[in-house]
């Protein structure tokens, strides 16, 4: 008999229908995922910007360096703040990000602070010290979770734990691209400042400048570390379902193939009986 | 009135984009009224009732943390929370209230009893809030 056996052909595509079933209802389950969290993305976009934008402009216009939040450190003790999944068969979207942050802390000091249990199961197996892994679950984190860490954060930060503090997560571009990305939060210095002269505008800081930086400053962290948070999740949704789709349709690739061998074989061993018994040996 | 771009913008959302005719917010040093063509100014806020003026109509909201900015003309509040008097859920606060009044009576634990107290703070800003639902004409100042 040629080939492989008809029973074993058939209990593999039996096996592929089962992945295929799974793969699909994953997709299915992410993308209703996806929906959501697209929805959390676009309502949080407009406050992750303007929040930006406007610390970034009273940086540029400020004209008193006297906050700690404002200095440049020379250490080389940098924290990281990385948002990954939860859950893995969501293609390259873990290993995207947590690989970055891998690379970029080559040679660092650093501490992390993982978000996602994927993140926390990274730097442990690497013993990288994490800061807290009480944040374990990317899935129910709040907005009062990322108050209360950026918190303790600029207290540590203040206190001189360390002297950069950056966030790695996913950029949701778009439903079929995603690109993970680090940027730095503290300190609030842009890079070009130090060269060029600084603008000619004054703020009236209310009630002085140190406490509006005290107040600010956390408020400022707060709310990146939620936008990260939720462009992340929404990345991690959709990296999935295009993930499981890819894996749906190789299913169906294979199964079509299988059908063929399968007949193929069943053809032959047909085939072989005949000429048994027409040879009538 | 001269009017000014204004934008409020929370973590839950875009709450106001466009041109308003004054600002009067609680910073943490007391209200504050913006009005076009203030200085360049940014103050942490602090709990309290945001009122909007917008094409003569006075607006009523809660208004919980955050910032709020003036850059170059252009005025940005930035809040925690926000909501303007119509969407407050008055029976929540409420409930909120008298939960954490009832904690503070048990004599919990001093961080339990600081939550509390915010707690009840917030709660009293959004059943304060709520009273102002209806729009007043801005002409009668008297609110």
């Amino acid at each position: 008999m040629a080939g492989v056996s008809t029973k074993e052909i058939k209990n593999r595509i039996r096996s592929m229908e089962s992945t295929k079933q799974i793969t699909k209802a994953m997709e299915m389950v992410a993308a209703s995922k996806l929906r959501r969290a697209q929805a959390q993305v676009s309502n949080s976009r407009p406050y992750f910007e303007i929040l930006s934008n406007t610390i970034s402009s009273i940086v540029r216009s400020n004209r008193d360096f006297t906050s700690p939040y404002l200095k440049n450190r020379t250490g080389n003790r940098v924290m990281y703040i990385v948002i990954a999944g939860d859950r893995g068969l969501a293609g390259g979207y873990n290993s995207n990000v947590l690989k970055m942050v891998q690379a970029e802390i080559e040679g660092k000091e650093a501490t992390v602070l993982p978000i996602g249990k994927k993140a926390v199961e990274f730097f442990r197996s690497r013993k990288i010290p994490a800061l807290t892994e009480n944040y374990a679950e990317v899935a129910e984190l709040s907005v009062g979770d990322c108050f209360s860490i950026s918190k303790m954060l600029s207290k540590a930060y203040l206190n001189g734990e360390f002297d950069e503090v950056r966030i790695a997560y996913t950029n949701f571009v778009s439903v079929i691209s995603q690109v993970p990305m680090t940027r730095r939060l503290l300190p609030l210095v842009l890079p070009e400042q130090e060269e060029k002269a600084p603008y000619t505008s004054d703020i009236i800081y209310d009630p002085d400048n140190e406490e509006v930086f005290a107040a600010i400053v956390p408020e400022y962290l707060g709310g990146v570390v939620y936008g990260a948070v939720c462009e992340s999740r929404a990345s991690e949704q959709a990296a999935r379902r295009t993930a499981m789709d890819a894996a749906t349709s190789n299913a169906e690739e294979m199964i079509a193939d299988l059908s063929l061998k399968f007949n193929r074989a069943r053809q032959a061993a047909i085939t072989n009986e005949i000429i048994d018994i027409v040879a009538g040996s | 009135m001269m009017p000014f771009s204004l934008k409020i913008v929370t973590p839950d959302g875009l709450f106001f984009d466009g041109q308003a005719e004054q600002l009067i917010v609680r910073t943490s040093t007391g209200d504050i009224g913006i009005m076009a063509r203030h200085m360049n100014y940014v103050a942490p806020l602090g709990m309290g009732r945001a009122v909007v003026i917008a094409d003569g109509k006075r607006r009523n909201a809660a208004c919980i943390g955050g910032m709020v900015t003036v850059m170059n003309g252009e005025v940005t509040l930035m809040p925690t929370t926000f909501e303007w008097a119509e969407d407050i859920d008055v029976e929540r606060a409420e409930k909120s209230f008298q939960k954490a009044s009832k904690i503070i009576e048990e004599n919990a634990s001093e961080t339990d009893v600081k939550l509390a107290k915010a707690k009840i703070s917030r709660a009293m800003v959004r059943k304060g809030v709520a009273k102002y639902r209806i729009d007043i004409d801005p002409n009668s100042m008297n609110h």
